[in-house]
């Protein structure tokens, strides 16, 4: 059964890792990463549940919580960022911000 | 066997997805559903065995089926909107999942966390900075091939490990937890937070705090001080 939750949460991840490197909307991006994190939430309420070894244990859930307590964080300086750029530029466009790429 | 049924189902989910990216060179809607549709069956089939429940095999398969198509749309629609709102579905079968596994208050405060508070404020900025419809960049995708590539050869080495028959996870069915022996109910989940993780719940107010003072103060920034200077 770890195997079947660990398999949906690598899908679930993979799935927003794609959609970060395929996208071009910013605030798409951003949500890819929230998928990301959905996978990852999975993983450590498997691993907490269905442990190598030893009983079930809660900390899985603790670590998610907090996990959760970090993407909050991120969702508020990112999308604050995400309107920052927009009002500098006008476009949600990842291409448009380039200046610290080579050629 | 069930590893050469994943290796399947990882590689039509690849064509699958690939040619659903918007922008992608061969980019057909009506050969992909099929596709993805049999990948997800294959990737849940594959991995049905393990519950001995018939309860368990349904709400496990429906779940996980749901929560899959549903990242999947949101990483190929057009409209910024509808990904939001196919990512609240995703949350809702994460939270089905978590569920299964005994995390009620998990589930329950991923739900009102994500679903209700993260998400309205992803389709607020949405509709601050997108009011004119679908812009250009959101029909092409940024190089489909190679990301689709890159995600599923990690996906494929990632289900090939978990797949092996010896060195992978253990496959022993755990006993049911008792109600109040290890389920992630409020009072459990509540113990264990303000014992053992009470420092750690307090860093977690204070990193709250100094996000929420940040994002307040980068959001009130005039654009022409933002510090960045045009060039073009």
């Amino acid at each position: 059964m770890l195997a079947a939750y660990l398999a949906i949460g690598a899908a679930l991840f993979i799935l927003g890792l794609v959609g970060f490197l395929t996208r071009r909307n910013l605030i798409v991006m951003f949500l890819c990463t929230e998928l990301m994190f959905q996978g990852i939430i999975v993983n450590l309420v498997a691993f907490g549940r269905y442990p190598l070894s030893g009983p079930p244990t809660l900390h899985g859930q603790i670590f998610a919580l907090f996990l959760l307590v970090v993407a909050a964080a991120e969702a508020a300086l990112g999308l604050a960022l995400v309107v920052l750029l927009y009002r500098n530029k006008g476009t949600l466009d990842a291409n448009a911000w380039t200046l610290l790429r080579d050629a | 066997m069930t590893a050469a049924l994943t290796t399947i189902g990882v590689l039509i989910g690849a064509v699958g997805l690939y040619l659903l990216m918007p922008g992608a060179r061969l980019s057909s809607w009506k050969a992909a559903t099929p596709l993805l549709l049999a990948a997800c069956a294959l990737a849940i089939g594959s991995s049905l065995q393990a519950f001995p429940a018939i309860y368990d095999k349904v709400a496990f398969s429906v779940f996980a089926a749901i929560g899959l198509l549903g990242g999947i749309c949101v990483i190929t629609n057009k409209q910024p909107v509808y990904s939001a709102l196919f990512f609240v579905l995703v949350v809702v079968c994460v939270t089905g999942l978590l569920l299964l596994m005994q995390a009620q208050f998990l589930s329950m405060a991923l739900l009102a966390i994500y679903a209700g508070a993260i998400l309205v404020t992803y389709v607020f900025v949405i509709m601050l900075a997108q009011q004119g419809g679908t812009a250009a960049y959101d029909h092409t995708a940024r190089s489909p091939l190679i990301g689709v590539l890159a995600g599923f050869v990690l996906l494929g080495i990632i289900s090939a490990g978990l797949g092996r028959p010896e060195g992978g996870p253990p496959q022993i069915a755990m006993p049911s937890l008792a109600a109040d022996a290890g389920a992630g109910t409020v009072r459990n989940v509540g113990l264990q937070l303000l014992t053992t993780y009470a420092v750690a719940i307090q860093i977690a107010g204070v990193l709250l705090l100094a996000s929420m003072v940040g994002a307040v103060g980068i959001a009130r920034r005039k654009a022409s001080t933002g510090g960045i200077e045009e060039v073009d």
